[in-house]
């Protein structure tokens, strides 16, 4: 589909994981969605490396700016290059959703390690990793994992190029 | 090929350190496209936040039908005690007032403490582990500005971090930290002893989810189960606060100044409303500020 209409659906992702979710969820402060960073994986299996590292940049961007309240860049740095990177593995082969899924399981716990180091680099916060890994790392990855395996289908129709004849779309 | 990625990598990595550094210098202002970005993405988040925020709480509503009751008589305790404090405090601030004329105070000096207290709505919870933040649908249009103080009906939230002309971002004191370069440490005493006692609130533990108080001194009168209030003698933040209440107290670090661990009072999850308090402009700001205001007031006019 157009790249419009997939950044129309990531924008209402960032709206559900910062307005809708936190008062859902059990544990607020300890399961914390990432449904876009989710979904720019998927971008990156499913169209391009290019439009991911684009899209990842993009979407931390607005994420740090929204929510500026130490420092500003991992977000986009980390969306970006995770994207990126599950572009360049899995950009133009045929990906099962178990493949899929355990992208997200390993680029969730690389991003989240990532800003840890940052913001532990930085001095930012005084906690250990350990604690960090299992208060809100583990519990945030399972969700994540959750919102992969529902939406999988989902991503794939709404990510792929329009280059396929629509009959065969509308097959799946 | 490979090494053009390399290279765009490095770029990328300069170029992260870059805007980290930017960011953590003590911005005031933020530049008008990030202004203009925040203030859109606060109001869709605000339609989206309040919607679930009533659907939420029809379910909470019916889940606490039952504490209704034991609610109300508490509430009609604490409307007796708090009827007989205000004939108290009537003839205290008169008194006061007219204590205040005879030493010829200055009209700075009397409306010091006159805060004002905004009641904001939230409109959104930051999804970054490391940095928790709020989203508050008040801007410098409506009077806020960094390093306000964010409150609850329970007591302290949070610090006015980032502000722009429709949003503004809270830092939670639970994002506290001893060592960390973004966020002031704020002064507290305990209530009732607010000459004797003084305290840093300098960190918050999120392991055992209490607030560190350091640097009290040996003759201090603060004692486990006292209310501890800013003390405002940072001259940052207003005083009065309620923060939370001493669960211990222990020999600091070099055996020289006593800690305190306290169990705040103000809960962070499902907030809904908040209040910033808005403490009174000096002479000097007034000053400073009046024709830009006027300015302003000019452009909006059509």
């Amino acid at each position: 589909m157009s790249i419009s209409r997939v950044i129309v659906a990531l924008l209402l992702l960032f709206l559900a994981e910062t307005s809708v979710m936190p008062l859902i969820l059990p544990m607020p402060d300890r399961v914390i969605p990432h449904f876009v960073f989710v979904l720019i994986l998927f971008s990156g299996m499913h169209r391009s490396r290019h439009s991911a590292l684009l899209l990842g940049v993009g979407f931390g961007m607005l994420q740090d700016i929204v929510q500026y309240g130490h420092l500003m860049g991992p977000a986009s740095f980390f969306m970006g290059l995770m994207g990126y990177l599950s572009g360049v593995m899995l950009e133009k082969k045929q990906v099962s959703a178990f493949t899929a899924v355990s992208v997200v399981l390993f680029a969730c716990l690389l991003y989240d390690a990532g800003v840890f180091a940052i913001y532990k680099g930085f001095r930012i916060t005084d906690a250990s990793f350990e604690w960090a890994f299992f208060h809100h790392m583990v519990p945030s990855l399972l969700l994540q994992l959750l919102f992969a395996i529902i939406s999988y289908r989902l991503a794939k129709r709404l990510l792929e190029r329009q280059h396929k004849p629509s009959g065969e779309i509308d097959e799946e | 090929m490979r090494n053009k990625r390399m290279f765009m990598l490095m770029l990328g990595v300069v170029l992260l350190v870059a805007v980290i550094g930017y960011s953590l210098s003590d911005r005031k202002i933020l530049t008008y496209p990030e202004q203009f970005v925040r203030d859109a993405a606060s109001v869709a988040q605000g339609w989206f936040y309040s919607a679930t925020a009533a659907v939420t709480g029809v379910a909470r509503d019916v889940v606490n039908l039952k504490s209704l009751h034991e609610e109300a008589e508490q509430l009609r305790r604490t409307v007796a005690v708090y009827t007989r404090d205000k004939v108290h405090y009537n003839y205290v601030e008169l008194e006061n007032q007219r204590l205040q004329k005879l030493l010829n105070f200055t009209e700075e000096q009397r409306n010091r403490f006159n805060y004002d207290y905004v009641v904001a709505q939230v409109v959104a919870i930051g999804n970054d582990a490391n940095n928790r933040t709020l989203t508050i649908n008040l801007g410098t249009k409506h009077g806020v500005e960094t390093d306000m103080a964010v409150i609850t009906v329970d007591g302290l939230v949070g610090i006015i971090s980032a502000v722009s002309a429709f949003s503004s971002t809270v830092t939670p004191i639970t994002e506290l930290a001893e060592e960390s370069p973004t966020v002031n440490a704020i002064a507290v005493s305990a209530f009732g002893k607010e000459q004797e006692s003084f305290g840093i609130l300098s960190s918050y533990n999120p392991e055992t989810q209490r607030l560190l108080i350091t640097r009290i001194s040996e003759g201090d009168q603060i004692a486990e189960g006292d209310l501890i209030i800013t003390s405002g003698k940072g001259a940052m933040y207003p005083r009065g606060l309620v923060v939370g209440e001493v669960e211990d107290l222990r020999l600091g670090d070099y055996g020289l100044t006593y800690n305190a661990t306290v169990k705040m009072k103000a809960k962070m999850d499902g907030l809904h409303e908040v209040m910033v308090v808005i403490p009174p402009k000096s002479v000097a700001q007034e000053e400073a500020a009046d024709p830009v205001e006027a300015d302003t007031d000019g452009a909006l006019a059509p």
